[in-house]
């Protein structure tokens, strides 16, 4: 082939990742929403693997699909079509217990609004993904303790949400997430609360956590934060148009 | 009525004119209220209940006056006035004063005699008797022309000839009797052998009755038969009470118009009578209207402060909805206010949208008051049929509907008006992001003065409240101290111990008020102020120390378990809202349960109550006062063992706290009477008499000397008023002749079936001419059936129309009708739980709406959909059982420190009792039905989908 004629740009790939190392795989996800007649599809039959290990960035003008991806991968929604695997497991195959259930046991969230629990004390809000995994109290308020003090809030465990300020918060967020040790940590706008400095803080705690070996799939629409992970994936109208490591 | 019309008009005038000036907020108001259906009903039905339950208790009140108020048609017709007459003679020169008298406010005279007396049928194989009856003589004629208008009289027909009878359909129905049928009067010791020739409604001058009962026992007879049973008397005659000459005067008008010229009449009257002695005139159609409005208006009084647990609850459950309404909508609201809506905008959006709902739910209540006061007056039948014969006919008059309506209306708008004031209070931009507010904010620095001054001026009403023996300063004034003392050392001391130091205080001065300030003739809005201040200070400690009752309940295992730390995170972290559920809650629990306990307490009492009224007797005999029994007749009748003969009349009485004289029974004892254990006694003074004995043994002594019973000189019904107290000095009035004599009270008594004020019988000679020897105490023979000697009495002295009971019997009749009415009470207080259960699922319904994203946070986590679902039942069923609990602890302490250590209920000394059966019953019930309200809002909250609960968005 003439290196001067280069067919039209398709979604560069990733190499296939070997089985052992694939943590997800999406296969042909098909996603639509109906509102009366209306019908919109937001992913139109997207195929994706993300390897153990990874950290992935999803980025996406509104409306592309990418929270959408987001939901439909990590269980949070249903879909249309497709499948989705985490860890061999056909998400979509099981009862909403079951899957409810995977998620408590294999995969931490990360929320741009936080989402704490207001009425629970810093802890308390990291416990409850412990003592869903039938840890015990004692047990649960140590783990909670160390992974508060792993990032940074050791100082605050008894605080409780309004008493912390919103990089504190979003760490609490982190600290739930990480808590249990997930196979999987799923981040939709992590910093999206934040200021940029405290934002930056929120991705090196990120950073080092993938650098320990967390898989991490974030969805974000600031190229800054885009550029830090290893390998991005743009989205358009509810498909891939690029997927390619991070050349940044 | 005009005041309410009035307020109820200015507040809808002004909401109009709002409405009027700026349509925009009356379109956006009214879209709210008409596309949000579900929301439009819940604001709707939890706002009529308030108003249905004000409208039921004044339809009762109404019922009550009407049903009383019946009797002046139906036993006195056209008669406004009684003339009454202490002899024979006396009463000859009174109709002859009175026959004829033109004055413009009379319409009528009409001579009657009446007398007392047993009447039977003859059939010896089924007799049948009515020992109460009364004989009158009449000219029919004249009886029929009386007042103008026949048909009010209820006589037809020509005049009973000797021999006849024409009787009055309530003593022809008691002895099964009809036209043609034969009759048998007894008086003076003989009979006379009447046919029944004519059958009389209970109308007017035919139902004439100034006795207690509501049926009207008439038999009229010739004039003359009355003489002629005197004149062939028979043995005890000469001891009977003589006939009774009367003349009745209709004043102008019609029956109920005529009481309106009862001054007038009376003067005439008067005038009339100068120079007559031993005359005495009576305004019975005014009194009977009088005692109908008393009796009404004490009953409306009950059930609306029993209700007004329920009426609080209803504002507290209209809060909950309007501020629920005003979240759901932030965003939008938000929105206006942005667009240019200003703050007061909002409140009148909010006012036109809440005036709506308010006309509505207050129309709906009304209405449904009036099914609610049909309950309740058919409960109440079957309580005062046992009282007097009396039959309640359910009355519903306009002017109640409206005043409900009215004061339902009033409450909505005000509670609307008030929290759309603090629900308008929004950050714009919080609001568009649908972003909480802020826990505090900082508070105007009047405030602090304004609670400086107060608990200052609180402090010194207290004070004085305390020293004057005001239960209702008493008891309020000091809990206002309380509060405002606390936002005052709040601000410079540590809160949670300053508050819950103030609020234990409070608690405890509220549990032991009536021994510090004295509820003696206290009423029951006294106890409702106490359940307010009682409740209120404990809702107040507990939400003060939550984390307390969160320890614990991790300690007890609750740690453990997730649903137990969501289920409780929340009301132990929200202490305003859960401290106004639990307030709502603890409140009518608290008095359902005092309730209870009381009405336990009662019934176990029979045996003290029966041994205070009996004294060292078993049977009470009454017999007709134109029949006397010979005492040795009693003592002859098979187990009887003793028999005291007490002299029984009427006097009017009139105590220092009074103007006008009041009518009461009298009764003449001796010292053989109180020898063998008279009746008990509740206050005397101990320094001058050691022991009950002493007293007794004094009255029988010194004819100055009396003891009033429990319930002297009370109108209507309820508990005793003590109206007198010993060493008051009594004026007493002979109603035939009118002098006056003064005795002293030394001691209130605690029986109270016989209505009466015991004297010695040289006392009563003296205070009243018209006495006869006709009541009996009597001991039962050791071993002897009590009930049975009773039987035998009232069977075998028929002819003497002798009435006979055990004390233990009628005891357990008045005890059967307490227990029917604090059941009847406490029926009306479940409504009061209804609304708290209600409130408690507007909270659910609240809770589930704001916390949509936290729960969608949690699904995300892995809490599976049905531990969504028990977390939110375990959380109201917290709040319910932390009501339940403080409300029934309240009420036992309270409950055993008035019953054992007080005497605001008198002297009583049965054991503190709990009736655990029935508790556990109630309280369960109230439980199970708050999971209920509660079950769909928690399904709602299970089946919320975490993506779109977290409205995560591309």
């Amino acid at each position: 082939m003439s290196s001067a004629a280069k067919p039209a740009a398709a979604p560069a790939h990733p190499a296939p990742a070997p089985a052992v190392d694939r943590i997800l795989v999406a296969t042909g996800v098909r996603k639509v929403y109906r509102t009366g007649a209306v019908e919109v599809e937001a992913l139109r039959g997207l195929d994706l693997t993300v390897r153990r290990g990874e950290f992935v960035a999803v980025m996406g003008a509104s409306g592309s699909g990418k929270t959408t991806l987001l939901n439909c991968l990590s269980g949070l929604d249903d879909i249309d079509a497709g499948t989705v695997l985490v860890e061999d497991d056909d998400l979509h195959a099981m009862s909403d217990a079951k899957r409810t259930a995977h998620r408590a046991r294999r995969m931490g969230f990360i929320f741009q609004a936080f989402n704490l629990i207001p009425v629970l004390s810093a802890a308390e809000n990291v416990e409850l993904p412990l003592l869903l995994n039938g840890i015990g109290a004692k047990e649960s308020r140590r783990r909670a303790e160390a992974v508060l003090d792993r990032v940074g809030l050791g100082h605050r465990i008894d605080h409780r949400p309004n008493e912390l300020s919103g990089g504190e918060q979003q760490r609490v967020t982190v600290a739930r997430a990480i808590a249990i040790e997930p196979a999987l940590i799923w981040a939709d706008e992590p910093t999206g609360n934040l200021d940029t400095t405290t934002a930056e803080r929120v991705l090196d705690l990120l950073r080092e956590l993938h650098a320990d070996g967390l898989t991490l799939v974030l969805v974000t629409h600031d190229p800054a934060i885009g550029g830090s992970a290893e390998r991005l994936i743009v989205m358009q109208d509810g498909a891939i148009v690029d997927d390619a490591p991070n050349r940044a | 009525m005009a005041v309410l019309i009035a307020v109820a008009a200015a507040l809808l005038a002004a909401i109009a004119f709002a409405a009027l000036r700026r349509p925009v907020l009356a379109r956006l108001a009214l879209r709210g209220a008409t596309r949000r259906r579900g929301e439009t009903t819940l604001v709707i039905l939890g706002s009529l209940l308030g108003t249905a339950i004000i409208t039921g208790s004044l339809l009762v009140g109404d019922t009550l006056d009407a049903s009383v108020r019946a009797s002046a048609p139906n036993q006195l017709g056209p008669t406004d006035l009684v003339v009454r007459s202490a002899t024979p003679q006396a009463g000859e020169a009174a109709a002859a004063a009175l026959d004829g008298l033109s004055d413009p406010s009379i319409d009528g005279v009409l001579a009657l005699r009446t007398l007392q007396a047993a009447v039977a049928t003859t059939d010896e194989g089924d007799r049948r008797a009515q020992p109460a009856a009364q004989l009158l003589e009449v000219d029919f004629a004249a009886a029929a022309a009386f007042g103008g208008d026949p048909a009010a009289t209820g006589i037809s027909g020509a005049t009973p000839k000797a021999g006849e009878t024409a009787v009055g359909a309530d003593l022809a129905a008691e002895l099964g009797v009809e036209v043609g049928d034969a009759v048998e009067a007894f008086a003076y010791g003989t009979s006379e052998e009447l046919t029944v020739t004519a059958i009389l409604p209970r109308t007017g001058v035919a139902g004439y009755w100034t006795g207690f009962e509501a049926t009207s026992m008439n038999a009229f007879v010739a004039p003359g038969t009355i003489q002629s049973l005197r004149e062939s008397a028979g043995p005890g005659a000469e001891t009977a009470q003589p006939p009774q000459d009367l003349v009745l005067v209709s004043a102008a008008g019609d029956v109920f118009t005529g009481a309106d010229a009862t001054a007038p009449a009376t003067a005439a009257v008067e005038a009339a009578l100068a120079g007559v002695e031993g005359v005495q005139v009576s305004p019975v159609k005014s009194d009977v209207l009088a005692a109908a409005d008393a009796a009404g208006a004490s009953f409306s009084e009950l059930f609306l402060s029993i209700g007004s647990f329920a009426v609080l609850a209803g504002i507290l459950l209209l809060v909950n909805i309007f501020v629920m309404l005003a979240e759901e909508r932030k965003s939008e609201l938000g929105m206006l206010r942005a667009v240019g809506l200003k703050r007061r905008d909002l409140v009148r959006m909010f006012a036109i949208e809440g005036a709506a709902y308010a006309v509505v739910s207050a129309l709906l209540g009304a209405l449904l008051g009036i099914l609610v006061g049909r309950v309740i007056v058919l409960v109440a039948t079957g309580i005062f049929a046992s009282f007097g014969d009396l039959t309640l006919t359910f009355t519903v008059p306009v002017e109640s509907i409206a005043t409900g309506f009215l004061v339902g209306l009033i409450i909505s708008l005000l509670t609307i008006l008030v929290t759309s004031l603090r629900i308008s209070r929004i950050n714009i931009i919080r609001a568009i992001r649908d972003l909480p507010e802020p826990a505090a904010r900082a508070q105007r620095r009047l405030v602090p003065v304004l609670q400086a001054v107060g608990a200052v001026a609180f402090g010194a009403a207290s004070v004085a409240s305390i020293a004057g023996d005001d239960p209702y300063g008493g008891l309020a004034f000091p809990a206002l101290t309380a509060l405002c003392l606390a936002g005052v050392l709040g601000r410079v001391l540590p809160r949670r111990p300053v508050l819950s130091l103030l609020a234990g205080l409070t608690l405890a001065y509220a549990v032991f008020a009536d021994q510090i300030v004295g509820f003696e003739g206290g009423d029951i809005q006294v106890f409702v102020v106490q359940g307010v201040v009682l409740t209120a200070s404990a809702v107040a400690l507990v939400g003060q120390n939550q984390e307390a009752v969160g320890r614990l309940l991790r300690l007890l295992g609750g740690g453990r378990s997730l649903v137990v730390r969501l289920g409780v995170a929340y009301p132990l972290a929200r202490r305003f809202r859960t401290s106004m559920t639990l307030a709502m809650y603890s409140l009518v629990v608290f008095t359902l349960v005092f309730i209870s306990v009381l009405s336990q307490v009662f019934a176990s009492l029979t045996d003290e109550v029966t041994a205070d009224e009996g004294g060292g007797y078993d049977v009470l005999a009454n017999a007709a006062p134109a029949n006397p029994v010979d005492p040795d007749d009693l003592a002859g009748v098979g187990g009887v063992a003793e028999v005291a003969v007490l002299d029984v009349g009427q006097a009017e009485f009139r105590p220092p706290s009074r103007e006008e004289f009041a009518s009461w029974g009298i009764a003449g004892v001796d010292a053989d009477f109180v020898g063998r254990g008279a009746p008990g006694l509740q206050k005397w003074d101990t320094d001058a008499y050691p022991t009950e004995a002493d007293v007794w043994a004094a009255v029988a002594a010194d004819p100055g000397l009396a003891v009033v019973d429990s319930f002297f000189l009370q109108d209507g019904g309820g508990p005793p008023e003590q109206i007198v107290a010993p060493g008051d000095v009594l004026e007493v009035r002979d109603p035939a002749s009118g002098a006056v004599t003064e005795r002293t009270v030394a001691a209130v008594s605690d029986a109270g079936l016989t209505f009466s004020i015991w004297m010695s019988k040289d006392s009563v000679a003296d205070a009243v001419a018209l006495t006869v020897p006709a009541r009996y105490y009597i001991d039962v023979a050791d071993g002897a059936d009590a009930e049975a000697v009773a039987a035998r009495i009232q069977g075998g002295f028929v002819a003497n129309g002798v009435q006979a009971d055990t004390f233990r019997s009628l005891v357990e009749e008045n005890s059967q009708a307490n227990t029917q009415f604090f059941r009847l009470m406490q029926g009306y207080l479940a409504l009061g739980l209804v609304v708290g259960i209600a409130g408690l699922g507007v909270i659910m319904v609240r809770a589930v709406r704001e916390r949509r994203r936290e729960v969608g946070m949690l699904r995300s986590l892995g809490v599976q959909a049905g531990k969504v679902r028990s977390a939110f039942l375990l959380e109201s069923g917290f709040v319910a059982l932390e009501g339940i609990v403080i409300g029934t602890a309240l009420a036992l302490v309270t409950s055993y420190q008035i019953i054992t250590q007080s005497d605001a209920l008198g002297d009583i000394s049965a054991p503190f009792t709990v009736p655990w059966g029935q508790l556990a019953l109630l309280l369960g019930i109230a439980i199970v039905a708050s999971l209920a309200a509660t079950a769909a809002p928690a399904q709602q909250a299970s089946r919320i989908k975490p993506a779109v609960a977290l409205r995560i968005a591309d």
